[in-house]
């Protein structure tokens, strides 16, 4: 049991990815108009994830170094100024979705109006992060989140004809009625989802959070093996659930509570009753998970003293940077924003960031200086390298695949 | 006895972590270094500078001069140092001894937000 809960950062950090608010309606949207044809995207973003996730996870045990630290380190204080300033403000629009979110969840359980949740939902989400030790916070919220595990038992449930998802899946084209353009666009999204760099930020910061030593590198791997082909799994079952019951019938998926429907088709009241519970806990946890994150990064690239293995007081502007990034988050929400379609197009911009991320971490987990003995192997570095050059090609095609296609229509 | 070692500045020393050697609490980034030149006219390092009037001149352009001119507004006419003696060990980060002062911008952010908020001085439970 111990080792179980051992791997709940890797779990949260995963759900966070993979399936939070964006990326629950985007596996939808995408299993609804494509069917399985994009879930080589996803299997392909979770082998990403684990390459990157490993190295960063390996670095912060070693020499307590997380993500952002690098990011200066590597890239000088000018281009690592670009990419902080880039990544704090996807991570401030992320946040504002994910409190919207989770108060659309809420909608869905009371009947009440998302709106009444958001200050609710942002308060909650502060005070966890202000009080809650970061195991106990990592434990609850990746566990609740397991609750999203229902797609997989409804997918089972509405006996879908396997023969014709496996048939979608083998076979990467678009469907007659979608353009190849479209097409890109999504798998460039899939794959941003897959990847977001919150999820490297938060890890290896969580990593030395729970003071990851040498002795924890099997920890570290284990929550990476186990955390992300989950998340990709769950997202695949979505897609496959919009597949069975969306796609036949030409619906489009786009909001929250078509998304669910197949779920209550298959698995019943019990089943929705659950999958609320786990959009909840998905989307809370991300809030958590992000809103860490733009403290971490800040203060990961000033030198500030950041953590929640300290007292607040030692790490004010750690805390002040979360306070100030909720408060603005939540009056974004609160201007009736839609926080799925901030998600999409967030997930899209953090595509054309990727490479000023996952390139520092790549060259320090070959420098012996922090690494000692434990610098890359061969498998590690021809996997980064490769990944590398697909991340440099999606950061260039992001942006204009985005206006070409009017972000996917 | 180990062999020295050759330190590059820009390579080990420049944007790197600074932690207290005596509990690990971070201090800073090695924001710039200040040089003086010896004897026979070879520059060395004598000290760490931080802070937003060491950084913003690395920066450079509109955001670097913005960033040193708001340091400037709140009273800061040099960044604050690190003698060179009091590193002791410079690997992934710089280990520093010595007591240090906490910076100016957390002090205040200290004091005035976050210490008034209940609960600001207690352990996580």
């Amino acid at each position: 049991m111990k080792k179980f809960l051992g791997i709940t950062l890797g779990i949260l950090t995963a759900i966070g990815g993979f399936v939070d608010i964006g990326d629950l309606v985007a596996n939808a949207l995408v299993g609804s108009r494509f069917g399985m044809s994009l879930a080589w995207v996803v299997l392909l973003g979770v082998l990403g994830i684990c390459v990157f996730a490993e190295m960063s996870g390996r670095i912060a045990a070693v020499s307590r170094r997380a993500v952002f630290d690098l990011v200066r380190e590597r890239l000088g204080p000018r281009a690592g100024l670009v990419n902080l300033g880039a990544s704090f403000l996807i991570l401030a629009l992320t946040v504002a979705a994910e409190i919207g979110g989770a108060a659309l969840a809420l909608e869905l359980a009371t009947g009440v109006d998302y709106l009444v949740w958001v200050p609710a939902v942002a308060f909650a989400a502060w005070l966890v992060m202000w009080r809650v030790k970061f195991e106990t916070l990592e434990r609850v919220f990746g566990l609740a989140g397991l609750a999203l595990v229902i797609f997989i038992v409804a997918l089972w449930q509405l006996g879908p004809d396997w023969g014709q998802l496996w048939e979608q899946a083998t076979r990467p084209a678009p469907p007659r009625d979608e353009g190849l353009p479209t097409y890109f666009y999504y798998a460039i999204a899939l794959l941003g989802g897959a990847m977001t760099p919150y999820e490297v930020f938060f890890f290896s910061s969580g990593g030395v959070e729970e003071k990851w030593t040498r002795r924890d590198l099997s920890v570290a791997r284990a929550n990476v093996l186990v955390g992300f082909p989950l998340g990709g799994l769950l997202s695949l079952a979505i897609a496959a659930c919009a597949a069975t019951v969306f796609l036949p019938a030409h619906v489009q998926v786009d909001s929250l509570g078509q998304m669910v429907l197949p779920v209550a088709l298959g698995a019943g009241q019990v089943g929705l009753a659950l999958v609320i519970l786990g959009v909840f806990a998905a989307t809370f946890g991300a809030t958590l998970e992000v809103a860490l994150s733009s403290g971490y990064s800040l203060s990961q690239y000033f030198g500030w003293q950041w953590g929640k293995f300290v007292r607040p007081r030692e790490a004010a502007r750690f805390h002040a940077t979360i306070l100030v990034v909720v408060i603005v988050a939540t009056a974004l929400v609160l201007t009736t924003i839609d926080p799925i379609m901030v998600t999409e197009y967030s997930l899209v911009f953090a595509a054309a960031a990727l490479p000023l991320t996952y390139l520092p971490v790549l060259l320090i987990a070959n420098d012996r200086d922090y690494m000692q003995d434990k610098v890359n192997g061969r498998f590690s570095n021809t996997l980064g390298t490769a990944f590398m050059i697909l991340l440099i090609v999606v950061s260039i095609a992001a942006i204009p695949l985005m206006l070409a296609t009017k972000a996917g229509q | 006895m180990t062999a020295a070692r050759v330190v590059h500045a820009q390579l080990h020393l420049l944007d790197r972590q600074v932690v207290r050697a005596r509990d690990g609490r971070l201090v800073c980034k090695v924001d710039d270094l200040e040089l003086a030149l010896d004897d026979d006219g070879r520059p060395y390092v004598t000290a760490i500078l931080m802070g937003p009037l060491a950084l913003g001149p690395r920066v450079g352009g509109v955001l670097g001069r913005l960033m040193a001119g708001a340091a400037r507004l709140l009273g800061a006419t040099a960044p604050p140092r690190i003698p060179m003696e009091h590193v002791s060990r410079i690997a992934g980060a710089v280990h520093v001894g010595g007591d240090l002062e906490p910076p100016a911008l957390e002090h205040w952010v200290r004091t005035h937000l976050v210490e008034p908020i209940p609960g600001a001085r207690h352990e996580n439970e």
